[in-house]
């Protein structure tokens, strides 16, 4: 054992241990059950999960309604942009008042204009810029501290 | 300019006096007879017409100029130039901050689930994802999924295997002309670098992905095929909005809303145009702390090497003097 084995032993003492080593070992060595993101394991799952749902509307009738509940629940369960709710609140802030002052007169005159000529003489594009950006620079940091 | 104002000033003085006596004499002199008044008042106007004209002159001319060359001209109409995206206080942009890899992992979710059915990523291998967001045997799975071209074999024929590590994520199109081909003739760009390549960087790619309004506003005109997105210069771009609330399902129980999963993909980006940059900080911290003790010692060094020098004293003390006619011999003394 010579002075190298010395330093490469106290390299894997203190040293971050490389990811490669890390990686846990999933069902054997074959290739066909990769880490994660596969259908089967979950398929196997399911299968199971339905027999004990199944076995259980079976022996308890008192759980149905409660299942029910739970499942729509989870299909209520949509999660909101919050950014859009911040916009939206930013929007309708003082701040940014004038710009949707603004904007909101465009949009009228040209819904007036298409209305009664057929076509726009002007676009509200610009509005909505200064509307978007007052927006959007009030609700940047909200969003992010809410994000992950 | 100046002169060309003193002078203007001084011809309003005696204008506005000579206004004023004439104003008074013609008040109090005017039923009298003298005409004189009149004609010294008409000869002070003319002698200050050329400075006062002069003053407009330059004051206008100077007016014209600043209305022509001053203001600032914009080659490109707002619409055109597209909305500068707003700055978002990304944590991974702080100069002692890395990127957040539960966040780069969602991201690489996002982009195979979403981007990558147009865009490539064809500067990205698997194994750049080992150690960053996968593990060894989460890469490799992956990179089994898809075939590639092996070395021609002894009759010269191509054949396909699964993908190893050290090869690159797969293209969605052969080539660029299949990409406009399928995309009504519109290329969706390689996504590697996108993040260096755009102005703006994150907050625009981020923007761009968020920023899709219900509606355009009033009176925009948007092309047929393309959709109205603020921030892409000239507001028309063929991608839709494709980020919409749960899309995805990340597997770390995240809320996968369009700004979560707009913010992640943009991480996600922004590695994989600069996958160096955990590395990089880290390193200037260790630059930083080096030479700030190397900077001490050299200031310490040169004070040790120069205090005898810096604190010395040049002192000159004369030999003692005595007079030289001392030295001479002495006549004898005769009294």
């Amino acid at each position: 054992m010579g002075i190298t084995d010395f330093f490469s032993a106290a390299w894997d003492t203190f040293s971050v241990p490389s990811p490669d080593a890390e990686a846990p070992v999933q069902g054997g060595s074959s290739t066909k059950t990769p880490a994660s993101g596969t259908d089967e394991e979950s398929k196997d799952e399911k299968e199971v999960n339905q027999k004990d749902a199944k076995s259980q509307d079976d022996g308890e009738q008192g759980h149905k309604p409660g299942d029910k509940d739970e499942e729509e629940e989870e299909e209520e369960e949509e999660s909101v942009d919050p950014k859009d709710t911040l916009e939206q609140e930013c929007t309708e802030s003082k701040e940014c008042s004038p710009a949707k002052h603004h904007y909101d007169e465009c949009v009228e005159r040209v819904t007036g204009q298409i209305e009664s000529d057929g076509k726009a003489k002007e676009d509200c594009i610009e509005e909505f810029f200064h509307l978007a950006h007052c927006a959007t620079q009030c609700a940047a940091p909200k969003l992010f501290a809410q994000l992950k | 300019m100046t002169m060309l104002a003193r002078s203007a000033l001084r011809t309003v003085r005696p204008l506005g006096a000579a206004a004023r006596n004439a104003a008074s004499r013609t008040a109090t002199r005017s039923a009298s007879t003298s005409s004189s008044t009149a004609e010294g008042t008409a000869s002070s106007w003319k002698t200050n017409a050329l400075p006062a004209g002069a003053t407009l002159f330059a004051i206008g001319s100077v007016a014209w100029y600043y209305q022509m060359f001053g203001r600032n001209v914009d080659a490109m109409t707002p619409a055109e130039e597209g909305l500068h995206p707003t700055k978002y206080p990304w944590e991974h942009a702080k100069w002692y901050k890395t990127f957040d890899h539960a966040s780069l992992r969602r991201g690489f979710q996002v982009y195979r689930e979403v981007c990558a059915s147009c865009h490539s990523l064809s500067r990205v291998p698997y194994r750049a994802a080992v150690g960053n967001f996968m593990t060894v045997d989460e890469a490799k799975a992956l990179a089994e999924e898809n075939e590639y071209d092996t070395e021609p074999n002894n009759e010269g024929e191509i054949e396909k295997r699964p993908g190893k590590l050290s090869d690159y994520l797969p293209s969605p199109y052969k080539n660029d002309e299949a990409a406009r081909a399928a995309n009504n003739g519109a290329l969706p760009p390689d996504l590697s670098l996108m993040v260096k390549a755009r102005h703006g960087g994150c907050d625009y790619i981020f923007s761009l992905l968020t920023g899709y309004p219900e509606e355009p506003p009033a009176g925009a005109v948007v092309q047929e095929g393309l959709n109205f997105n603020p921030y892409f210069p000239g507001t028309g771009i063929a991608m839709a909005r494709v980020l919409y609330d749960d899309l995805v399902e990340y597997d770390d129980g995240t809320k996968a809303t369009t700004s979560q999963m707009a913010k992640d993909v943009t991480e996600f980006l922004n590695w994989a145009a600069e996958p160096e940059m955990d590395d990089r900080k880290k390193m200037g911290w260790k630059v930083l702390a080096i030479s700030s003790v190397l900077f001490a010692l050299s200031v310490w060094v040169k004070r040790y090497k120069w205090a005898p020098i810096k604190s010395r004293k040049l002192v000159y003390t004369p030999p003692v003097q005595s007079k030289i006619l001392t030295k001479l011999p002495q006549p004898p003394n005769k009294s």
